[in-house]
């Protein structure tokens, strides 16, 4: 009787619970398949100010091709409002968003290529070195992308790879727990920190695991190349054995509840969306010098609807794209963007991840193992795990 | 089933495991992707893993958790199942649900709930902390780990132990208490034997799980350092800046040369299996034994297991979903919130991806059972050449983790055309799943299967029903119970299943497993959790909207 009892109130529970949620979906969500309120025949693919007259031809084409497939590795509930926005721009086109992780796509789209089986139209990856890789084997398009002349040449490579975002690399702490005069604000800060106490911060300490993470060992790489005090940065980190790890939010998750209270490296757009929810987060533009990383968004050569992938990659970096992004956190790559809420100012030195073939270097195996092993030898130098 | 079917059944069973494995050892001997130009045939993969001071490491910490882990939860699902299935302990019949709670939720977010709960900052590790003034135990040690992996491993056994316990009939027990023993000798010395060939199994498979034990230790050990060859296998995706599958296809081999050696010890513990056969001709009515005062130390022990294993991470994984922060120094009720689910509801795909996983586990649960059991049939009671291979078989998917599963079974999809139609459609994720969970399933069957004395099956024959109608009006009957029962374990499995899909997804496709992952890359846990807790709320109304349905039928 007893149990019968416990299984109807469980049961009902879990009902009710999803669909609560289910309810609360179809009324909010922006991305249910219904029409957006029919739009108005002057905004239905007229050809954006500015853009040459041809271009309409591109919009003609895209609307026969009807389809646009995008990898991504950026979450799909950030871009919700950007991919609305296109589909009312362009409603002849249905976009197929699929958010996968940086190797994820990697793997997918070179076996998919490789079987002739048809891939995705638009890949769009935080892992830049494996984007220049692509485009350097030969996986990619070119198209000079109307909205070229208002991006900084550092961020297109060969019409190939386009930098979609400028996203700095920063430090996040918890402000409820880490002493505020050990806030430090530059990379030396931090290093001085680490020496000075070293005891008070074991195990507090976190970032990505350059041995397991793509994203975390380029970051620390272009650290080492930008100044050779990055090394006394390691010695330092060494005796408060670190924890290092693979996934952004398990590491944000650390800082969150206090566990750990300082990362290095994060992804700026990340600790930004963290702290504006969560007040005990703090973010850091580390004002000695501040890496700054990029998107990279490719059209492979092997896409299927490639004028429809035109349209997306000119409409994500144009203004009114870009706007969309940094409404969540991502710095724009244009100078007509104004910074992401949170960033008060940008540092003077910046030091973007260039989008082109030094990247490269990062793939090679023999560089690649022997900075791992320098790494691991400088971090267990004074007697880490 | 005649022996052309049962041979012809077997190839295809092998061909489907084989072609994916067959892939992986194929890629362990290039120096690249299988399907890029310019590839060789090499070596160097395995000169590279096996040179690797990392690996051995891995392997080391791997065998020591494997053992430790047998050894905590074989004997604790087994005493569990005792005092649930076949004693008159009170009141804790309806908590046979939870007991299975383990197995609800996908082994990162279980690990997750931990640190939540027993981190250094967890809720009730604080708590502890202002009890007594420090925390007694370190979350982060290998002690916890193996600790907690054994734990979170107790269902599994207990699951097999309380099918066979189930289908055993009490005339044993009864004959045993009649001539004088106690209700303790009376399990030890009875009921458990009985039951052995089901703790055999149960023993070799969670001893193998230890092997490919991922989510604990990336979460509790990994960001120390320490690796287990799943997550070093993991690390391999990276270490040269490309995915290198032949450096994870020669630790996948690796995991394959454990198995096997495990598979053959399976079969020898089991050559004389029929001494357990316990469903013969004269069926009588099961009684539960009488422990008398003995069921308070009982209960107690089930409560804390409960508390430990279930009531602490699920409590805190809830809690989580509640709040818009938690740890040192954070008050509760000042961050309660319903944001988070409010949120969630906003990422696109959510809705088709939770229909997507209900139907998943629903009929593709189903779907698999039935392939697992006409497999089962197969074999049933032909001691041949082709029965022992497939044994060796079933367990080879396991043998790789799910994503790199995941990952062989797309290579099929998208490489071989008459499949290729297919890849796109939840049919490939069900393959995939129905493949990858293969010995989990074949097991639960076959411990029913064989607890179905022969001479039921000889006695339908001599009144004249073909091979055919025996097994489906007479034995399949007979194991009505534990394919309910595998059906619920593969409903549970497949609801929580996370990795497996991911390179299978496409439009149309998203199950939660998928989202998880994603989410799980790029900053929230929050509404990981919040999915997660989603996830257990339907796992626990699917599973209870059945036990009920299921009573009401018997009763």
């Amino acid at each position: 009787m007893q149990r019968r009892t416990f299984l109807t109130l469980c049961a009902v529970g879990g009902t009710a619970a999803s669909g609560g949620l289910l309810w609360n979906a179809l009324r909010d969500d922006p991305l249910a398949d219904r029409p957006v309120r029919p739009p108005s025949p002057a905004s239905v693919a007229s050809v954006p100010a500015g853009y040459s007259r041809s271009y309409a031809q591109i919009i003609e084409a895209a609307k026969q091709e009807g389809v646009l497939s995008i990898y991504s590795a950026t979450d799909a509930r950030e871009v919700a409002a950007l991919l609305a926005d296109f589909r009312s721009l362009y409603p002849g086109i249905s976009v197929e968003y699929a958010d996968l992780n940086s190797t994820e796509i990697y793997s997918r789209f070179i076996a998919e290529v490789a079987a002739r089986e048809g891939t995705a139209d638009f890949l769009w990856s935080s892992a830049m070195d494996l984007q220049i890789k692509l485009v350097n084997d030969g996986y990619a398009q070119a198209y000079a992308s109307p909205e070229k002349p208002a991006l900084p040449d550092s961020a297109v490579w060969k019409n190939e790879a386009y930098g979609t975002t400028a996203e700095p690399i920063v430090f996040a702490y918890n402000k409820r727990l880490m002493p505020a005069g050990d806030v430090p604000h530059s990379h030396a800060e931090l290093t001085a920190l680490l020496q000075r106490k070293p005891d008070f911060y074991r195990d507090k300490i976190t970032s990505y695991n350059p041995e397991k993470s793509g994203v975390g060992f380029l970051y620390i790489t272009q650290d080492a190349q930008v100044t050779g005090d990055t090394w006394d940065f390691v010695r330092a980190l060494g005796p408060t054995a670190p924890k290092l790890y693979t996934s952004t939010g398990a590491m944000m998750e650390r800082v969150v509840s206090g566990e750990s209270l300082l990362a290095f490296n994060m992804i700026g757009s990340y600790a930004l969306e963290r702290s504006s929810k969560d007040p005990s987060v703090g973010v850091i533009l580390p004002n000695d010098y501040t890496l700054v990383m990029s998107r990279i968004a490719l059209i492979p050569a092997d896409a299927r609807h490639p004028n429809a992938a035109k349209l997306f990659l000119d409409f994500l970096l144009s203004k009114r794209g870009q706007e969309h992004l940094r409404a969540r956190h991502m710095r724009s790559i244009r100078s007509d963007v104004a910074a992401p809420e949170g960033v008060d100012e940008i540092p003077q030195d910046t030091r973007e991840i260039r989008v082109g073939p030094a990247l490269l270097a990062n793939l090679d195996q023999e560089t690649r193992l022997r900075f791992l092993r320098r790494w691991r030898d400088t971090l267990g130098a004074k007697g880490a795990a | 089933m005649n022996r052309n079917l049962r041979i012809a059944l077997i190839v295809a069973a092998a061909i489907a495991i084989l072609a994916p494995i067959g892939l992986v050892i194929w890629q362990s001997f290039l120096d690249g992707p299988f399907f890029a130009r310019n590839i060789h045939l090499s070596l160097n993969a395995f000169r590279f893993v096996f040179n690797d001071p990392a690996f051995y490491k891995a392997l080391g910490n791997s065998a020591l958790i494997s053992t430790g882990m047998t050894l905590i939860a074989v004997p604790i699902g087994a005493l569990l199942a005792l005092l649930l299935v076949r004693t008159d302990l009170p009141g804790v019949r309806w908590l046979e649900p939870l007991m299975l709670a383990p197995m609800f939720i996908s082994s990162i977010v279980l690990a997750f709930g931990f640190v939540v709960a027993f981190g250094p900052v967890g809720f009730v590790s604080l708590w502890v902390k202002d009890l007594i003034g420090f925390i007694p135990w370190n979350l982060y040690s290998k002690t916890s780990l193996i600790l907690l992996a054994g734990l979170t491993h107790v269902p599994h056994v207990y699951i097999y132990a309380s099918t066979a316990l189930r289908s055993l009939g009490s005339d044993v027990e009864d004959a045993a208490r009649a001539t004088g023993a106690g209700p303790f000798r009376t399990a030890l010395t009875v009921s458990l034997p009985m039951i052995m060939p089901s703790l055999l199994y149960a023993a070799v498979l969670v001893f193998f799980l230890g092997f490919e034990l991922f989510g604990l230790p990336l979460i509790l050990a990994d960001p120390q350092g320490v690796q287990v060859l799943a997550t070093y296998l993991y690390g391999l995706t990276n270490v040269l800046g490309v995915p290198s599958y032949q450096l994870m296809a020669v630790v996948v081999i690796v995991i394959i040369a454990i198995a096997l050696p495990l598979v053959f010890l399976q079969r020898r513990l089991l050559q004389n299996a029929n001494r357990y056969i316990s469903v013969k001709g004269k069926a009588s009515q099961s009684r539960p034994l009488r422990i008398g005062a003995w069921k308070w130390p009982a209960f107690v022990f089930i409560a804390l297991w409960l508390l430990i294993t279930v009531v602490a991470p699920v409590g805190a994984l809830l809690m989580r979903a509640f709040v818009s922060s938690w740890g040192e120094g954070v008050d509760i009720g000042q961050v309660l919130t319903l944001n988070n689910f409010r949120e969630l509801s906003e990422y696109p795909n959510v809705i088709r991806g939770i229909i997507n996983t209900l139907l998943l586990a629903v009929v593709g649960g189903a779907a698999a059972v039935g392939v697992y059991t006409l497999l089962n049939f197969a074999t049933h009671r032909w001691p041949t050449k082709w029965s022992a291979a497939l044994d060796y078989l079933v367990l080879l998917p396991r043998a790789m983790p799910g994503i790199i599963a995941g990952l062989a079974i797309f290579w099929v999809f998208l490489f071989f055309p008459p499949l290729q139609p297919f890849r796109q459609t939840l049919l490939a994720m069900w393959f995939a799943y129905m493949l990858v969970w293969m010995a989990y399933g074949m097991r639960l069957v076959s411990a029913s299967l064989l607890q179905i004395a022969p001479e039921l099956e000889e006695a339908g024959r001599v009144v004249g029903a073909s091979a055919g109608r025996v097994s489906r009006e007479l034995t399949l009957p007979l194991i009505r119970a534990g394919l309910i029962g595998s059906w619920l374990l593969l409903f549970v499995t497949f609801v929580r299943e996370y990795s497996t899909g991911v390179y299978l997804l496409s439009p149309g496709t998203e199950v939660i497993g998928s989202l998880l992952v994603s989410l799980w890359a790029t900053g929230g846990v929050d509404l990981v959790v919040t999915l997660s807790v989603l996830n257990i709320a339907m796992v626990c109304s699917g599973l209870l909207l059945l036990a009920a349905f299921g009573k009401k039928k018997n009763g």
